[in-house]
């Protein structure tokens, strides 16, 4: 039982990190399906710059790398104007490129030892923290205030004298920060970087943004249901039940099947941020 | 006479088009001063350059004897300005209490207790209630507007400025707005009303200014001057007569709508079991604050979306089972709600617009030769502004869209007409020649429904009116049919 509770712990954390970053920056009306980009290239670089520079140095530099790739997307849409999706898109592409590549040129070591990690409950405990400091930010502080009036009118927020691009570009930094936490949590559960091992992770966790409402507390109880989900597939995949063997394919899918019913069900129901997207 | 705001010399050119030119503008402290003009006049773009949200290419502004140079809304507002947008700007979304302290939250935490005092005194100072943890998409225009005021009062705004404030109030909800502004006023401060109401300018304001064509025309006390000479200026030449509108009415009844209910865009029952008549020769207005069913009502008799119950029928056929391109044949036409959405496409020429909707009209049936044909008729009815007919539509001002959708709508046989706020982006007389042509269709044997939230333009032309209040619809009492106060009454649901 405890392992299964640890499990779902394991499952569930990176997605709670990943779904805050994207809460910071879809609320204030960025669009940010470069999520997994952004968690790939933390793992990436949490891998070879703790391989270099020990464990903080590792966290420090995959925090630092999001945030770029993160100022990046806020330059190209805020800035230039250009489509949220096409420059998530970019980012994606970047960086499963750029990572792909180092690591098979192998030019970096992204391998890690256990003195070159930071402790994994450290990781846990924020992601824990953070959906209700965030919860607090939005309803207690003017920064949130604000941040979430940019994402619902930036026209009218304007007239009231606050500037959206200035608080999506601090919003984008908190995105950047929580991308490089939930990357460098995903590299230290394993012993180093593979190719593409986020597997769709950011993706998943923008959906449990949308199944949560743009909401830090809901979106964080839809990621511990994907963790379940996972969990279960983890438990009992291989294992007969009532004597049938259930393919193990089938306990793969089990994961997307559960968002994919709980999408589905939100149908209709509409909380999306009215200015997503919007200058 | 102390001025609070002195506006000299402000020009401002958008491309070739010159929005303001030289334009003076002076108000005086404890005032509430009249901004009128025509649409595309440069009233707002004026009073946006008051509140920082636009920086003229040239003038000086001096607010309270001090010279101004707002970069950003931001500034202004430090300057003790606060404007009220004519789509207001409360986001609806957020709570009251979010949307009255948003941008001036007085620290980087929201003291939620101490706002909420605050909040109250100041509602309270202006007779005013509001529950502060509701989401503000649930109040009502004239609750929005209220709100406003006092997002400027916690501002301390000493220069208010409001951008149509009554567009969207029912009579009653305007004359309770004036009497805040008033009692604001006697307090010191300062507010200017963008308006095009002239009865608004005379009952309630001491100084008026005139703006056409982005140039001063004459600014009066509002004593000094008589509302037709007001109104000349306002439209630059002599202003078209708006005689009492008699209706050519014939026994014959054309439209009868039965028990219709439509379902609203968030599920909810928008037009709740409504019954209506219109006879031959009708011009039929619904009055009616914005969002009580009138867009739902629309859209159901187009076709747009499908009725929940009832049922509604023209000269006999059965429409609500009929698609909306069979009833386009037995002579619907709309003027639509948002020509952007529903009326034009954009990237299409004028040509190609003009058979937009009406393609299947035996009219049509040679295509190009009758689109070459009608387009230049359709575009002439109204004076619409263009260049080439093979230009797209999207070159067009909104003004002049407008005029062409009208004239389309209007050119071919028009049976039963639907016009959704006619007058949307066009002047007083150009107002007064799109409902003449509606008339003139209705004496020829059609009907029309009009919808405006402006219950004067309705008494002006419409021979009946009707009002939706949450989706019910009302008849004024026949002796009350065209008294503005009764009217108003039933839009709010006074009775």
């Amino acid at each position: 039982m405890v392992s299964f509770l640890l499990q779902i712990i394991t499952m569930s954390a990176p997605l709670i990190l990943m779904a805050m970053a994207g809460y910071m920056s879809e609320r204030s009306g960025v669009i940010n399906i470069g999520l997994e980009g952004k968690m790939l290239a933390g793992c990436f670089i949490c891998a070879a710059a703790g391989a270099h520079f020990g464990a903080v140095g590792g966290l420090a530099f995959a925090i630092l790398a999001c945030i770029a790739l993160s100022l990046l997307h806020w330059s190209l849409t805020q800035m230039y104007r250009i489509d949220h999706i096409i420059s998530g898109m970019a980012v994606n592409l970047l960086a499963s490129g750029f990572t792909g590549f180092m690591d098979s040129s192998g030019i970096w070591k992204t391998t890690l030892t256990d003195s070159q990690r930071l402790p994994l409950p450290m990781y846990y405990a924020i992601a824990v923290i953070s959906p209700f400091l965030l919860f607090a930010m939005a309803g207690r502080t003017q920064f949130g205030l604000r941040h979430k009036s940019v994402g619902s009118d930036p026209d009218k927020a304007r007239l009231l004298g606050i500037h959206p691009q200035r608080v999506r570009f601090s919003a984008l930094i908190m995105t950047g920060v929580f991308a490089g936490l939930a990357g460098s949590l995903l590299v230290t559960e394993t012993s180093g970087f593979t190719k593409e091992m986020t597997s769709g992770r950011g993706y998943i966790a923008l959906a449990a943004l949308i199944l949560g409402g743009w909401r830090p507390i809901p979106a964080t109880a839809a990621c511990l249901l994907f963790g379940v989900a996972k969990a279960v597939q983890i438990r009992f995949s291989g294992t007969p039940i009532f004597n049938f063997d259930i393919p193990s394919e089938i306990w793969n899918m089990l994961p997307y099947i559960v968002t994919l019913l709980a999408l589905a069900g939100l149908l209709g129901r509409n909380r999306t941020p009215a200015g997503l997207g919007k200058h | 006479m102390i001025l609070a705001v002195s506006m000299q010399g402000i020009s401002k050119q958008y491309g070739s088009v010159q929005a303001l030119g030289n334009v003076t503008f002076e108000v005086e402290k404890g005032t509430i001063h009249a901004l009128v003009g025509e649409n595309g006049a440069g009233k707002t773009t004026l009073m946006r350059a008051l509140y920082g949200a636009m920086q003229p290419d040239s003038g000086s502004i001096t607010v309270n004897g001090q010279a101004a140079h707002f970069h950003d809304s931001r500034a202004a507002i430090d300057a003790g300005i606060g404007m009220v947008s004519q789509h207001y700007g409360i986001i609806g979304e957020l709570t009251n209490l979010d949307n009255l302290v948003l941008g001036a939250e007085g620290g980087p935490v929201l003291m939620k207790g101490s706002m909420e005092q605050r909040a109250n005194e100041l509602a309270a100072s202006m007779g005013f209630e509001f529950d502060w943890a509701a989401e503000s998409s649930t109040l009502s225009p004239a609750g929005g507007q209220k709100l406003e005021i006092l997002k400027l009062l916690w501002r301390n705004s000493q220069i208010m400025i409001l951008d149509e404030p009554t567009a969207m109030l029912s009579p009653q909800d305007s004359d309770a707005l004036y009497e805040s502004l008033k009692q604001l006023a006697a307090n010191g401060a300062t507010v200017i009303v963008v308006t095009h109401r002239i009865a608004e300018v005379f009952e309630h304001c001491r100084r008026v200014t005139v703006l056409r064509g982005g140039v001063k025309v004459a600014d009066h006390d509002v004593a000094d001057v008589k509302p037709e000479q007001l109104a000349e200026e306002i439209v630059g030449g002599t202003v078209i007569e708006r005689p009492v509108p008699v209706s050519n009415e014939r026994s014959n009844i054309r439209l009868r709508i039965d028990a219709l209910s439509v379902r609203g865009s968030k599920g909810e029952t928008a037009v709740k079991g409504i019954d209506l008549q219109v006879k031959s020769g009708q011009l039929v207005g619904i009055a009616g604050v914005d969002g009580n069913g009138q867009r739902e009502l629309f859209h159901a008799l187009i076709g747009v979306s499908k009725p929940m119950s009832g049922s509604f029928s023209f000269d006999g056929n059965q429409w609500d089972t009929e698609p909306g391109s069979t009833r386009i044949l037995e002579g619907l036409r709309v003027i639509p709600e948002d020509r952007h959405d529903e009326g034009v496409i954009e990237e299409w020429s004028l040509y190609d617009n003009s058979a937009l909707g009406l393609q299947r009209l035996p009219v049509f049936r040679r295509l190009t030769s009758a689109m070459k044909s009608e387009a230049p008729v359709m575009a002439e009815m109204f004076k619409t502004k263009h260049g080439n007919l093979s230009d797209s539509m999207g070159s067009l001002s909104g003004g002049n869209q407008q005029r062409f959708v009208a004239g389309r709508a209007l050119r071919i046989d028009p049976q039963m007409i639907l016009a959704f706020q006619p007058a949307r982006g066009l002047d007083l007389n150009s107002t007064t020649k799109v409902y003449q042509e509606i008339r003139k269709a209705c004496d020829e044997g059609a009907c029309a429904i009009v919808v405006s939230f402006d219950l004067d333009e309705l008494l002006d032309f419409c021979d009946r009116i009707v009002v939706m209040c949450h989706g019910h619809l009302s008849e004024p009492k026949p002796e009350e049919a065209r008294d503005r106060a009764a009217i108003g009454r039933l839009m709010v649901g006074a009775e």
